[in-house]
């Protein structure tokens, strides 16, 4: 009874868009990761450190730096040596770039943040 | 001789037309005073009446904030954003110093791709944290100023002062010879009101007007207006009647 449960919940919160879910499992899959796509799509041109996007970002270094890291390895974020820093930026794909405007816009949407957070919590477990 | 219009009413004159060209202008001031809405207004006039593209490179505020206080203004920069003539772009000083010096760096191919020819630093006080060597920070502006002009911007670059109301700490001579024009925005007390204060400190290769302004942020931006008279001591903070001071001076008690 539990798994016909689960089942039908997991059915209903893959309701979205496949390339939005597949956004969410494949690269948005923490909140950190949400809140530091949601400042690069708000401030496209920032080029910066892990040390100072933590500081904008109100987070801590350590956190940061891993989710930086994994957002460049998955594309939406270029990881770049600038003299002797690490320096991240919005990756200049178009797709991405669609993507997350997409995926932001479709966050203002309550249900659609109820179903993000559920498959969030989902991949982290 | 050419000039770079700031659009401000009053500045203008006071700078006998406009900041010379590929020049960095510096403007000091307590918070509030109106720096970084001088510095976009500077950035807007250009756009929107000169037809030269602009970037703000901003060290603390978010662009978001920008794009708001410029509305309250009727300055739409959301759509200059998506027509290609403004960039505000959040970074930091080491990021940007390190970017400058490189050949084809992310601001230099900004600038290019834009046509850009002013720019806003908000702030310099940031550059601050780079070194707490004077000597070494003075050298890090300095490069980093010169590689502004040698991109062909004019620059208005802000810096905070600490004090408020009352004696203003001496301005920053290191900086002072650094850059070409030094406008300082303080707040003076008169008669129990507090108003707002202009100076054009100094301007490398012109003339200038060297008289204490009053100005005021309208609906329109900033507006400089006349100049304090009958009043001595303007820049403390608190200014006298020049008749109190001249009988302070002359008249035996």
């Amino acid at each position: 009874m539990e798994d016909i449960e689960l089942d039908l919940t997991g059915r209903l919160m893959a309701d979205m868009d496949p390339r939005l879910l597949e956004f969410l499992r494949t690269k948005v899959n923490s909140f950190v990761k949400w809140d530091l796509v949601r400042f690069f799509h708000d401030n496209p041109h920032t080029t910066d450190t892990a040390d100072n996007i933590a500081r904008y970002a109100g987070r801590s270094l350590e956190i940061i730096r891993t989710e930086l890291a994994e957002l460049a390895r998955a594309g939406v974020l270029e990881e770049n040596q600038l003299g002797d820093m690490i320096v991240y930026s919005l990756a200049p794909n178009r797709q991405i770039r669609e993507l997350l405007e997409q995926f932001v816009r479709a966050s203002d949407d309550q249900q659609f943040r109820v179903k993000a957070i559920y498959h969030i919590i989902r991949g982290m477990q | 001789m050419e000039r770079v219009k700031t659009g401000i009413p009053g500045l203008d004159e006071m700078l006998w037309g406009g900041f010379l060209p590929q020049t960095a202008n510096l403007v000091e001031g307590a918070p509030g005073t109106g720096k970084t809405t001088l510095g976009m207004q500077f950035i807007y006039h250009g756009i929107a009446a000169c037809g030269e593209p602009g970037l703000i490179l901003t060290f603390e505020e978010f662009p978001e904030q920008y794009y708001r206080d410029a509305a309250s203004f009727g300055w739409d920069f959301h759509q200059m954003e998506r027509e290609g003539k403004l960039r505000v772009i959040m970074t930091s000083p080491e990021v940007s110093k390190v970017d400058l010096e490189r050949v084809g760096g992310r601001i230099e191919r900004l600038v290019q791709e834009m046509g850009a020819r002013r720019i806003l630093v908000d702030s310099l006080s940031h550059f601050e944290r780079l070194s707490t060597d004077s000597v070494r920070l003075r050298g890090i502006i300095y490069g980093f100023v010169n590689a502004l002009k040698r991109e062909g911007l004019t620059a208005v670059l802000t810096r905070e002062s600490v004090a408020l109301l009352g004696e203003a700490e001496e301005p920053d001579s290191g900086l002072a010879f650094l850059v070409d024009s030094y406008i300082l925005l303080r707040y003076v007390e008169i008669e129990s009101a507090v108003r707002k204060a202009l100076l054009v400190l100094k301007m490398r290769g012109s003339n200038h007007d060297k008289g204490i302004r009053q100005f005021e942020i309208t609906s329109r931006g900033v507006e400089v207006r006349a100049p304090f008279e009958g009043r001595e001591g303007i820049m403390s903070g608190s200014p006298r009647r020049m008749m109190d001071s001249f009988v302070q001076a002359f008249v035996r008690r």
